[in-house]
């Protein structure tokens, strides 16, 4: 059995990539990505947990986790159509309609 | 039911008098006069049936509490000193309204006025009655807000408006002086009970504060340098009040003005009630004074040198009413003399200070009323335009007469013939020579005796002026009606008779208040305390000063008479503006421009404006910065609102994870 610390290991990566480019990135549709992959390193951690203590809850969540995943990156793909029909661009460093 | 079951009636009676003439009087006669004549009439049944059951058995004193938040409490104590004011106050009021009747009846709103001395009566009664300093204080406010709408009572008249005000703001000085000793006294006494009170001790209760009088002169204060007792601080201060109310210097400006108001009411404020309130304070808080020596001294110099300073600027007054204003002030000052002579002749000054207020109340008042029939039936108070009134208004005359005489003391030393005034009069200026001769401050004494001169000047020069010689001007005048002349002749027989008849027990008889019925009282070993010691009464004094007073009064007929009646001495040429002395009395010591032009102009508005000012800059300043550094935080924080979300995010993210590091280090040090 692969020991979980090596899938902590992998989801810490994922989840950091993520963060990474999160900050890093300027373009709307990457930075959603990134959102997605820290989504995708907590049910890698929600699944390895699971399958651990032989407990089916937290491949429940994960599923839970991937559908809200799948409706957050619609919102977030009508969103970014929706600006780029105003302003031509995603790039997020010329989006900045919250600012006072 | 035993009398003594009613004793809270007394002022209670009144008070409902005051809310039932204030709603129904408009709709019966008189403005409903005999709603406060028969509850003050009630009032006076209960208080003399007290006082002759106390006489009897002077240990039988009514004493009534009822707690209040904890560690206060109201209530009432009938003490002799209690019982003979407040007979003398229910009778003296008693009298004024029925005489109120007659004077006020062709006044406007008369049941607005017998509403108000009906107040007015009921808080002085309370006041007498309270059984502890608090309530006191209570009643001694309501007192001076029934002064203020009595004195400007007509109050469309500005210059009555305006006494109104200047009676009302100038006791303040001293109400506040008052307030500050009653919250020292607490707090001293709080901190001698190390704030643990038992159940069913109020300490601001007159015997609980007594019983602890040689604990508060313990605590000593500092102020400028000096040392001065807790003791002495307080009664000071409580005697601050007392010269507010009561018209001593520098703060009897106000008693004067006050006669704007309807003669009656200066009978009954200035002659029986309000102004004696504040020798009352000094009379019932007296076991505290005996114990500071230097607050007795004050009040027996305050008291001599007023009676003095009031009487010299009652020799040139020619308002009727302003004369009897000085004289009341200058009385009062003998009545402080009296106490103030305590540190020689113990709680015998009670005794002697009580007996003269009693006694000034019956001729004051009838000195008052009978100004008040000249007035009423003849329209001016200007003794200038006055003159011979004896003849159209003989019972008014003869009773002025018989109350000047009892005011200058005229009777018979070493004998039981004189009037009122003789008896309480004189033995204020024996003690004051007594007080000389055990302390060797002869000021008091020599002050008093020159204002004995000046009292008869004053007054009998009021006497022929008004009532003799020829009228100096066409006035009608007629005898007032029965309403006022009998109050009159009942005033004028007390005047008369009072003094000699009860000269001898009364004295024993107010000084009872303080002998047996307080604990841990000893009026000698109180004084040791405050570092006297009490005089012996050794010796006859010399023959001479005895006489003296009835010689200083005699003395000031004399004069008066061939001035104003054989009109040997013309007065025009010392009547004149141009005659420095008279000019300095005539305005009376400049004190309204002294009070006004510096005081309020230059200290007060422009002292305090100044300050005021400064004080005003300085919070400006402070309320300025806290908004500039408030909208320049804002302006700087500004910046972190970038408006890109990633900014955000990545505050949040830097956010998280020193809150994680700082969990972290903080587990790792617990």
């Amino acid at each position: 059995m692969i020991p979980i610390v090596l899938y902590l290991a992998l989801a810490a990566i994922i989840f950091s990539i993520g963060l990474y480019g999160i900050m890093t990135q300027r373009s709307g549709i990457r930075i959603l990505m990134c959102v997605e992959l820290m989504l995708n390193s907590a049910n890698i951690n929600l699944v390895a947990f699971s399958s651990y203590h032989h407990d089916l809850t937290g491949q429940v969540f994960a599923l839970f986790s991937i559908a809200l995943a799948a409706c957050e990156a619609a919102v977030g793909f009508a969103i970014l159509m929706a600006l780029y029909r105003m302003k031509d661009t995603i790039s997020l460093d010329h989006i900045n309609v919250l600012r006072w | 039911m035993a009398v003594e079951n009613l004793a809270f009636l007394i002022p209670v009676l009144p008070a409902l008098a005051f809310v039932l003439t204030f709603f129904l009087g408009k709709k019966l006669p008189t403005g409903g006069a005999i709603i406060p004549i028969a509850a003050i009439a009630t009032s006076f049944v209960i208080s003399l049936l007290i006082t002759l059951n106390l006489l009897a058995n002077p240990e039988e004193v009514v004493s009534q509490s009822y707690s209040w938040f904890a560690m206060l409490n109201i209530g009432i104590l009938v003490d002799p000193l209690a019982a003979v004011m407040l007979t003398m106050v229910t009778f003296v009021s008693l009298l004024i309204h029925i005489y109120s009747t007659g004077y006020m009846s062709h006044d406007k709103a008369p049941s607005r006025y017998f509403a108000e001395t009906a107040l007015f009566t009921a808080s002085m009664l309370g006041l007498i009655l309270s059984d502890n300093i608090l309530q006191l204080f209570i009643c001694w406010e309501l007192v001076g807000v029934c002064s203020y709408l009595l004195i400007g009572f007509w109050f469309q008249k500005p210059s009555a408006a305006t006494a109104a005000k200047k009676a009302f703001l100038t006791t303040r000085i001293g109400d506040v002086m008052f307030l500050t000793g009653i919250i020292v006294l607490f707090s001293d006494l709080y901190k001698i009970f190390n704030g643990t009170i038992p159940d069913g001790v109020f300490i601001l209760r007159f015997d609980e504060i007594f019983a602890h009088i040689s604990d508060i002169a313990a605590i000593n204060a500092n102020i400028f340098g000096m040392e001065v007792s807790h003791i002495t601080l307080i009664t000071l201060l409580f005697f601050g009040g007392a010269v507010g109310k009561s018209g001593q210097f520098p703060l009897h400006v106000w008693l004067p003005d006050a006669m704007e108001g309807p003669t009656t009411v200066s009978a009954l404020i200035h002659a029986a009630t309000m102004v004696t309130a504040g020798v009352y304070l000094v009379a019932r808080t007296f076991p505290m004074f005996i114990a500071a020596p230097d607050s007795l001294m004050v009040v027996a110099y305050v008291g001599a040198f007023t009676a003095l300073f009031a009487g010299t600027m009652g020799i040139v007054m020619n308002d009727l009413k302003r004369v009897l204003a000085y004289s009341t002030i200058s009385q009062l000052g003998y009545m402080m003399l009296g106490l103030g002579v305590g540190a020689a002749v113990g709680s015998e000054a009670v005794g002697i200070a009580l007996f003269h207020l009693i006694n000034h109340a019956f001729f004051k008042a009838l000195l008052f009323l009978c100004a008040g029939s000249v007035i009423h039936a003849v329209g001016t108070h200007d003794m200038r335009q006055l003159g011979g009134v004896a003849k159209v208004m003989p019972i008014t005359a003869i009773t002025m007469i018989i109350a000047s005489l009892a005011l200058t003391g005229m009777g018979i030393p070493g004998t039981s013939i004189g009037t009122s005034g003789f008896f309480s009069k004189d033995a204020i200026i024996e003690s004051a020579y007594l007080f000389g001769e055990t302390t060797g401050s002869w000021i008091p004494y020599l002050l008093s005796i020159a204002a004995a001169l000046l009292t008869s000047i004053y007054i009998f020069r009021l006497i022929f002026m008004t009532f003799y010689g020829k009228p100096r001007t066409d006035y009608g005048g007629h005898e007032s009606p029965a309403s006022m002349t009998i109050p009159l002749s009942i005033l004028a027989l007390f005047a008369l008779v009072f003094g000699g008849l009860t000269s001898k027990t009364f004295n024993t008889f107010v000084s009872e208040t303080f002998v047996n019925n307080f604990v841990n009282m000893d009026i000698s070993s109180l004084a040791t305390l405050g570092g006297y010691h009490l005089a012996e009464h050794a010796g006859e004094e010399p023959i001479l000063i005895l006489w003296l007073p009835l010689i200083m009064a005699l003395a000031g007929l004399v004069i008066t008479f061939l001035i104003y009646g054989l009109q040997i001495v013309n007065m025009d040429s010392i009547v004149s503006r141009n005659n420095p002395i008279y000019k300095l009395l005539y305005n009376r010591y400049y004190q309204n421009a002294i009070f006004t032009n510096f005081v309020s102009v230059k200290i007060i508005y422009e002292g305090f404006a100044f300050a005021g000012r400064a004080v005003d800059r300085g919070f400006d300043w402070i309320v300025k910065w806290f908004s500039d550094v408030t909208l320049e935080a804002g302006e700087s924080l500004r910046q972190f609102q970038t408006g890109a979300v990633q900014n955000y995010a990545t505050a949040v993210i830097t956010g998280v994870s020193l809150l994680i590091i700082l969990v972290k280090v903080v587990m790792e040090v617990l």
